[in-house]
């Protein structure tokens, strides 16, 4: 059964409090039909959490990420960052949203295969105005905090897949994002690999970078300090298990 | 000596009359049906003719009305055309016992030809078929000019059909690379591709006659109008359709060959991006 | 960055941008000849008109200068009336018939002119028409007799009329005769008097000049009320005429132009369409990462512009030479003078013809740019995922 629920008032956010999502519902038309992939969610994410989603394929795992990426609408509800309701916002406002306050990290790298790994880590930066030399310097300092300081002017099809994906890591962090946020990003690597990223990860949480990351991968979610099990579109347990 | 009026004589021309002259032969005219609507004539009315303006004349009945033939040569040009006997065009132009030129029929037209040539001074004897050649020199030339383009035209649709297939081949590398990893041989994939790309051609070729042949008849129809003339500025010819399809398809079947021929030769796994 | 990744992106496949590269080049240099031959002929054609600066051409009633072998008579008589007019400073007689060498079986054209005001030739060496029997030749008449500067020939207007004795004065460069056509300049008396009573005191047309500052259309309005059985022709009815006669060419020109423009349009959306479409994930990508979606079209739309640009550089060059080839095919139209062209450079032709492509271009990948910067992130992305 559907309820149908009116978008409720954003409660005032707490200090800390970075994200917060409220009833959110995301239903997609698939062959005639109406399918809700996210159904009615509630969360609150404050800086610097590491939050890892975990759940069975198909659970709406990754079309909540989107909708907390302001990549994609939602049906009803909201979903405030920064006290800002992305939701609602149009596309160019979202677009723009994203560039400065979300990086993000796909399963599939997505690099840009004519660009070099410099190339790819200023593109937001380019994007967001910053100048040249400021640009160069910035993703210098980022391929070498992800240690891939000497592979700078190699493209991705000269790359590992870890370094790729690392690279793409560190193009999610280029314009200082509040949040960031992964979609399986140990996905296609194997397990040292994956080890690595999930390393990664914990150095730039212990920084106070806040991550979502979702994940099929154990020993991400055991890295994460707060595991959130959706089932069906819904959240069917949320466990702290350490402060971040 | 050269006849001072704007009028041609064309006494050998064989005139083709749209109503039948009823009145005296020796003072009637024919006139073509361009100058009859622009003058509003019909045949019975007289009409005086002068060699000049402002001089007298002599006076004619309008025995015939023609219609212009299609002669290429008359294409382009817009003057009224009046055939007079040859014996009042003489007397109007006061050109006495004089002619343009004579068309000859003989038994043996190349010992004629030679015998006129050696004893002439002041005009030559043609073969007609010379005279049809030197008088389709424009065409010829035009003709050049088409072909000319007609190249250029080739090599951009080949070079575009070349870029499409290749685009479309490239398209389907994934499905490409599928059949080779399991095991479907070059020779196969080339075979499919080049079959689709002649398939393509094929269908093309049927749409692009029927353009062309829309094309050629509108193009009739326009340059027919613009120049008032029966002649066919374009015709589509079972030769020429022959000469584009097979055209069309080896271009096409050249340039699937080329396409799939790249494709095939990379390893599967590359083409999947790995 | 936005350049960078444009001509990257054009780079990863060269094959195909190079064929597109090609293939525009051919449609622009189609083009740039297309546009050439619609305004170039004309030029041509004004420019040969005015070469010695005669505006204005006096020819048998309703007939064009030579269109037929129609004289004027009363010759002297219109010279003189002519030349009542203060705005008319020049009047060149011209009288033009068939002329035959009976020892070389030569004949030639022969133009009948008043030395003093000619403006059918220029002098190239020798000694221009002058006196009773001084001719200039051209030097495919020279060729053809086998005669050089200062030697006497016998002709003749036909086997019945009296024969001539002309000496050969000079060689000319004829304005208005066809290439290879053996023509001599004779005084126009002289000529005359060989042609017999049919062309006593006539001539086959005048060409006036008009002093400079005066009306020339006005000149032309007198001369056609105060003798109308000759028609007068400016130099802008002239070319109203050749635009009536070379009505076909300028369409061809239009019709080809177009279908160059088509083609070279049709080539580069194709290849933007499909680039763009084998490029989605990367431009979710894009998206995802806040690059905004004029941003990625801008992407887009520099790839077309860009092929378009090079192809058009490449195709003026091409077209310069193709229309030296059509030139050439073209100039031996029977009848036409040497010195007109069909396919006159003007860089203003150039200019167009770039910047319709280049418009072209930026047209092309507008449309598939914005679909692909419009695709639903989160859906694409999904997609790319399965795929």
């Amino acid at each position: 059964m559907t309820i149908a629920i009116a978008t409720p008032t954003p409660r005032p956010l707490l200090k800390s409090e970075l994200l917060s999502a409220r009833a959110l519902v995301r239903d997609y038309p698939v062959g005639g039909e109406i399918v809700r992939a996210v159904r009615g969610i509630d969360l609150e994410v404050t800086a610097g959490e590491y939050v890892a989603i975990v759940g069975p394929s198909g659970c709406g795992k990754s079309t909540l990420l989107n909708l907390l990426g302001a990549i994609d609408r939602p049906t009803s509800g909201t979903v405030a960052i920064r006290a800002l309701n992305v939701g609602a916002m149009t596309d160019t406002q979202a677009t723009l949203f994203r560039l400065h306050n979300i990086g993000f990290v796909f399963q599939r790298f997505y690099l840009m295969p004519t660009l070099s790994a410099r190339e790819n880590v200023e593109l937001p930066m380019a994007e967001a105005g910053v100048r040249s030399a400021e640009r160069a310097t910035r993703a210098h300092e980022l391929l070498e905090y992800v240690g891939l300081s000497d592979r700078e002017r190699h493209r991705p099809t000269q790359l590992s897949g870890g370094e790729q994906q690392r690279v793409a890591i560190a193009r999610a962090l280029a314009n200082r994002p509040a949040l960031l946020l992964a979609d399986e990003p140990t996905g296609e690597l194997d397990a040292q690999t994956g080890a690595e990223i999930i390393a990664l990860f914990g150095r730039l949480n212990a920084k106070g970078t806040t991550i979502l990351v979702v994940t099929h991968d154990e020993d991400l979610a055991a890295a994460a300090a707060r595991v959130i099990h959706m089932r069906d579109g819904r959240i069917i347990a949320d466990e702290t298990r350490r402060r971040s | 000596m050269c006849p001072r009026f704007s009028a041609v004589v064309a006494g050998f021309a064989l005139v083709t009359a749209l109503a039948a002259d009823t009145a005296r032969a020796q003072s009637s005219i024919a006139i073509d049906e361009r100058l009859a609507a622009a003058a509003h004539l019909g045949v019975g009315d007289r009409v005086v003719l002068t060699s000049e303006p402002g001089v007298r004349g002599d006076t004619f009945v309008v025995g015939a009305i023609t219609r212009r033939g299609a002669d290429p040569s008359e294409v382009a040009r817009d003057g009224y055309r009046i055939r007079l006997h040859l014996g009042d065009l003489q007397r109007l132009l006061g050109a006495g016992d004089r002619v343009s030129r004579f068309a000859v029929a003989s038994t043996d037209p190349a010992r004629t030809l030679a015998r006129i040539n050696s004893v002439g001074f002041g005009f030559r004897a043609y073969p007609s078929a010379e005279i049809a050649v030197r008088t389709s020199k424009t065409f010829r030339v035009l003709r050049r000019f088409h072909a000319a383009i007609g190249v250029i035209t080739i090599v951009a649709s080949a070079i575009f059909l070349l870029c499409i297939l290749l685009l479309k081949v490239d398209e389907r590398r994934r499905d490409i690379a599928a059949l080779r990893l399991m095991g479907v041989s070059r020779t196969s994939v080339i075979t499919m591709v080049v079959c689709e790309a002649a398939l393509i051609s094929l269908v093309g070729t049927a749409f692009g006659a029927l353009v062309g042949w829309v094309g050629s008849m509108v193009i009739n129809w326009h340059y027919q109008g613009v120049y008032h003339t029966p002649l066919t500025f374009s015709l589509v010819t079972p030769g020429i359709l022959t000469f584009a399809a097979a055209l069309s398809i080896v271009l096409g079947l050249g340039a699937g060959l080329a396409a799939a021929t790249r494709l095939v030769h990379r390893p599967p796994l590359a083409l999947l991006g790995r | 960055m936005r350049r960078r990744l444009a001509f990257a992106s054009l780079r990863r496949r060269r094959a195909r941008s190079l064929l597109a590269i090609l293939g525009v080049a051919v449609s622009g240099a189609l083009l740039l000849d297309m546009v050439m031959l619609a305004g170039g002929m004309r030029d041509s054609f004004r420019n040969l008109l005015l070469v010695r600066g005669f505006q204005l051409r006096i020819a048998p009633k309703g007939t064009l200068p030579f269109d037929t072998q129609a004289t004027i008579g009363q010759a002297s008589a219109i010279i003189a009336t002519l030349r009542t007019n203060p705005d008319i400073v020049t009047v060149s007689p011209i009288l033009g018939l068939k002329l035959h060498v009976p020892s070389r079986n030569v004949t030639t054209v022969a133009i009948g002119l008043d030395g003093d005001v000619q403006a059918d030739y220029e002098l190239l060496s020798g000694r221009p028409v002058s006196g009773a029997d001084h001719i200039v030749a051209n030097q495919a008449f020279l060729d053809a007799t086998h005669a050089r500067v200062g030697d006497t020939l016998t002709v003749a207007v036909g086997y019945d009329t009296p024969r001539r004795r002309v000496v050969i004065a000079g060689i000319a460069r004829f304005f208005y005769t066809a290439a290879g056509e053996l023509v001599i300049a004779v005084p126009l008396a002289t000529l005359q008097a060989m042609g017999g009573p049919m062309a006593t005191d006539r001539v086959s047309l005048f060409m006036a000049r008009v002093r400079e500052g005066a009306d020339v259309e006005r000149a032309r309005q007198w001369i056609a009320d105060k003798m109308p059985r000759i028609s007068a022709i400016s130099t802008g009815t002239a070319l109203q005429q050749f635009d009536q006669r070379m009505g076909y060419f300028r369409q061809l020109a239009v019709i080809l132009g177009s279908i160059s423009l088509g083609v070279g349009f049709l080539l580069v959306t194709t290849l933007v369409t499909v680039s763009v479409n084998e490029r989605v994930g990367e431009i979710a990508v894009m998206r995802a990462i806040g690059v905004s979606r004029q941003h990625v079209v801008e992407q887009i739309v520099l790839e077309g512009v860009a092929l378009a640009l090079a192809g058009t550089i490449l195709g003026m060059g091409l077209g310069l030479v193709t229309a030296r080839a059509f030139n050439a095919i073209l100039s031996d139209f029977p009848g036409l003078p040497a010195a007109f062209e069909f396919f006159v450079f003007r860089p203003r032709d150039a200019y167009a013809a770039m910047t319709l492509l280049a418009t072209a271009g930026v047209l092309a990948g507008i449309y598939p740019a914005w679909r692909a910067a419009s695709l639903p992130v989160a859906d694409t992305l999904h997609g790319e995922a399965i795929a």
